[in-house]
């Protein structure tokens, strides 16, 4: 066997590798979405009250009989529970998420209109959340036992700091006493100084505190060493050979810290009266607007599921002992 | 009728608190007190008016589906009523122009007024007005409020273009009051015909402004009607409105609303908390506008149904272990005059009775003696029969604001002191529905509009504790009392203005000799605005501003 088509039988092996393991994600995945439409499905059900009251005006509407009817069988409310269980997994199965109830048009609508958004939002405080994280760990490590202490503390008090309670303060003070920034949130820049903020420090907390243990890690570790021996500065060795270590759990965070800015978006687009997939959600749940809320959780939970694989990849690619996928 | 309270605070009662203290720490101390009515200065024509509301953003704009207090609110802007209330409260003929009784109290006829068009330029005549109440009856349209209003009308007639006739099943001298609430407001019968969706998106009528567009979950635009027609000189001025745009904004939270005025990014701001009204009247350029809604005062209701509130003795044991009034002077401000009546103090026939609701615990301990409840168990709580004197709350987080929550938290201590345990239960407001439905409470305070002493029909007869489809019933201290039940039948009948004030009079005293409520204060109805807008103040007959009148300084 010649030495070329044993590479080609082992790029096909890592190819078909590759394959299954892309297969295995997307069959979790579809497991994910089927679970929460189920999850949801039932759990709504089982708050009291009646479904076709959320559709004429909430509950304790005093809607006659006749529009109650009406509405159930204008939504297949009347219908039995599994008939309109299984119709409801074949809609969403084929893309077709329903109409919601309380704002009347189809939810594919109004995620479209509110994605971009939360989106907005969400990667920008991502993006700025990453940026205090490494700039913490590097000023940290680097300027050793004080820097320390001191971003340690800073990023235990910025995790542990609730949205609400930062939205507020930082409303209080830049909009209300210096009156620099809106306290409403628009997508201008000025308007999403605050909301990016509050919804990036605590995630900083929590990614710097985890970035700057496995950069001190890195800095005590062999390779350090020896890169110090081939005569690497000391932050040339921070900077090209520590920081790829610190990113790694960073990106394995990511998931994780999607879920953080989402339920953190909750709040945030609530109190800065933000338009965004967050606030819906609330008013769906608060109103029992169940296909809304379906299609908000299906949402998040496939980008969950879409993160969780763009980080494997990137965790592969960043870290050459992980075998490439 | 039963509304949707703001959604507000539940995130932040703790962070409105602070943002309040650290409002008033942030005052320049050149602020004066405002509230000064004159509003001197020539009008100027133009501008645009930001309105924030904390309510939940309408499902739909036209009132007539559904029926809340949030869609009355931005629809007072665009749609007219056919009776409204002017500045003394009397009520007078709007759109319509006046209207009789036969002597059997069975056909209402209305007399419309001519001249008078939709801003889609539909005539309103008889005829429009007949579609109306046809939209409002049928039930695919699912009014839930306006329906209730027009229940009596058997069958209707537009004899010619300005006349209505209506057949009444029974006598109801309360339609006319009915017929001046926005949830039977008058709309354009060629609107009506496009679907439910296209009518909710951009709703016609005659009013002052019109809907220009409505981006959902973000803002609903309003702009001047050109070719406004003043139904009846009440206002200030004649011609049209001086404001050229209303963009109606909603946010949630009370905290960010009110930091939003101070920024001068919105002028008027509804359900302002008591903090909020508390700390602007230290702030000069912010100005405050009181305007309790009419129907119930917001009272707590004691279930009659079952004990241990099925004794009298125990309700006004209860009623005296309380202390209402420290509670509501110390967590409202003084922006909520205490309530001694089971009507709005805006209610012409409301009948108020301050000498039984004063808190005597000596009183209370007596009562509850004599009721066989003299026992106290380890916890200190009375007992008979084994049985502990404990009462179940429910309360709904989206119906009683913060400072509410606080009140009934104090009145579990107070009666605690009493012997007396309640058991506060803070749940959503399908929960809550879901609790009165089953009959799983002893205290409960739920907010009722209505235009007119009629709303003690709704809350006291034994009809309202028939469950309607939906489970919901209005009456509920369960109050069954025949001879009640004929008082509130004649009031609601008679052509008689004396007869009807003397009549109600017994039914609220019948109701608050009974301890069957506890009035708390009206049901409150405050907003904040920028001393910028001028000539603010106006208000239809459920309270909601309008802003005909109002302009905006330079």
């Amino acid at each position: 066997m010649s030495a070329s088509a044993a590479a080609t039988n082992r790029s096909h092996g890592s190819f078909g590798a590759s394959v299954r393991w892309l297969l295995r994600k997307l069959g979790g995945g579809i497991f994910v979405l089927w679970a929460v439409a189920t999850a949801i499905f039932f759990g709504i059900r089982m708050i009291p009250g009646d479904p076709a009251e959320a559709i004429l005006g909430g509950p304790g509407s005093q809607a006659s009989p006749e529009a109650l009817a009406a509405a159930r069988a204008q939504y297949g409310l009347d219908l039995p529970l599994h008939v309109q269980y299984f119709g409801q997994l074949w809609r969403l199965a084929t893309g077709n998420m329903g109409t919601s109830y309380s704002l009347k048009i189809p939810v594919t609508d109004v995620l479209r209109e509110l994605v971009p958004s939360t989106l907005i939002l969400a990667v920008l405080a991502l993006l700025l959340a990453w940026a205090m994280a490494l700039v913490l760990a590097v000023l940290s490590t680097r300027s050793g036992g004080l820097g320390t202490a001191l971003a340690s503390g800073l990023e235990i008090v910025s995790a542990a700091v609730p949205h609400f309670w930062l939205a507020s303060v930082l409303i209080m003070v830049f909009s209300t006493a210096l009156g620099w920034l809106p306290p409403v949130s628009t997508n201008t820049p000025a308007g999403l100084v605050l909301p990016v903020i509050t919804l990036a420090l605590p995630l900083a907390g929590f990614l710097g505190q985890v970035m700057r243990d496995t950069m001190e890690e890195a800095q005590r570790s062999a390779f350090a060493l020896s890169a110090r021996a081939r005569g690497e500065s000391e932050t040339g060795v921070l900077l090209r050979h520590s920081l790829r270590h610190a990113a790694l759990p960073g990106i394995a965070l990511s998931g994780w810290a999607l879920g953080s800015l989402l339920s953190g978006a909750v709040v945030v687009e609530s109190i800065f009266a933000r338009p965004g997939l967050g606030r819906s959600l609330l008013s769906a749940v608060t109103t029992r607007d169940i296909p809304l809320v379906t299609g908000v959780a299906l949402l998040s939970a496939a980008s969950y599921v879409v993160i969780m694989a763009l980080s494997d990849i990137a965790e592969r690619l960043v870290d050459p002992r992980i075998s490439a996928p | 009728m039963t509304l949707a309270h703001p959604l507000a605070n539940r995130l932040v009662p703790a962070a409105t608190v602070l943002a309040a203290a650290l409002v008033l720490a942030s005052c320049s101390p050149a602020a004066t007190s405002s509230d000064t009515s004159t509003d001197a200065g020539t009008p100027v024509t133009g501008g645009t008016l930001v309105y924030a509301s904390g309510d939940a953003e309408p499902t739909c704009l036209d009132p007539h589906v559904g029926g809340n207090y949030p869609q009355a609110l931005v629809a007072s802007q665009y749609l007219e009523t056919l009776y409204t209330k002017d500045a003394d409260g009397k009520l007078i003929p709007w759109l319509a122009e006046d209207s009789t009784v036969s002597d059997d109290g069975l056909t209402r006829t209305v007399k419309i007024r001519d001249g008078i068009k939709f801003t889609d330029g539909t005539a309103l005549d008889a005829a429009a007005v007949k579609t109306n109440f046809e939209h409002l009856l049928n039930p695919e349209t699912a009014s839930s409020t306006g329906y209730l209003a027009l229940g009596k009308i058997d069958s209707m007639d537009a004899v010619d273009a300005t006349t209505l006739e209506l057949k009444l099943k029974t006598p109801d001298n309360s339609l006319l009051e009915s017929f001046s609430m926005p949830w039977v407001a008058i709309e354009s019968p060629t609107a009506l015909k496009r679907t439910q969706a296209e009518n909710c998106a951009s709703p016609v009528g005659t009013g002052p402004f019109k809907v220009e567009s409505w981006k959902k979950q973000d803002s609903v635009n309003l702009v001047r009607n050109a070719d406004y027609v003043l139904p009846v000189s009440t206002a200030a001025h004649a011609g049209t409105a001086y404001l050229d745009a209303i963009t109606w904004r909603f946010i949630p939270e009370a905290a960010t609303r009110y930091a939003a005025l101070q920024a001068g990014e919105v002028q008027v701001i509804d359900n302002a908390q008591p903090d909020a009204i508390a700390a602007a009247g230290k702030v000069s350029t912010i100005k405050h506008l009181d305007a309790p809604r009419p129907g119930a005062s917001n009272r707590i209701e004691l279930n009659s149904s079952k004990a241990p509130f099925n004794d009298a003795k125990v309700r006004e044991a209860f009623i005296h272990a309380v202390n209402v009034k420290a509670s509501i002077d110390s967590l409202f401000f003084g922006t909520a005059p205490q309530s001694f009546s089971a009507l709005s103090s805006v209610e012409p026939l409301a009948y108020s009775e301050e000498s039984l609701f004063g808190y005597d615990a000596a009183k209370a301990g007596k009562l509850l003696d004599a009721a066989g409840w003299s026992n106290r168990d380890s916890e200190g709580y009375r007992v008979k029969d084994g049985t502990r004197l404990s009462l179940t709350f429910p309360v709904s987080t989206s119906q009683s604001i913060p400072a509410e929550q606080s009140l009934f938290e104090q009145m579990q201590a107070t009666a605690k002191e009493s012997g007396i345990e309640i058991k506060i239960n803070l749940l959503d407001l399908s929960s809550w529905y879901g609790d009165l439905a089953k009959n799983d409470y002893d205290l409960v305070s739920a907010p009722y509009t209505k235009v007119g002493p009629s709303v003690l029909s709704v809350l006291f007869s034994s009809a309202s504790t028939i469950p309607a489809p939906s489970g919901y019933f209005a009456n509920h201290s369960q109050v069954k009392d025949p001879a009640l039940d004929a008082l509130l039948e004649t009031a609601g009948s008679t052509k008689d203005e004396a007869e009807r004030k003397d009549l109600y009079t017994q039914v609220q005293k019948k109701v608050l000799e009974g301890y069957y409520v506890l009035p708390l204060y009206d049901q409150q109805n405050h907003f904040l605005y920028s001393d910028k807008l001028k000539n603010v103040g106006a208000t239809t007959a459920v309270a909601t501003p309008t802003f005909f009148d109002t302009w905006l300084a330079n």
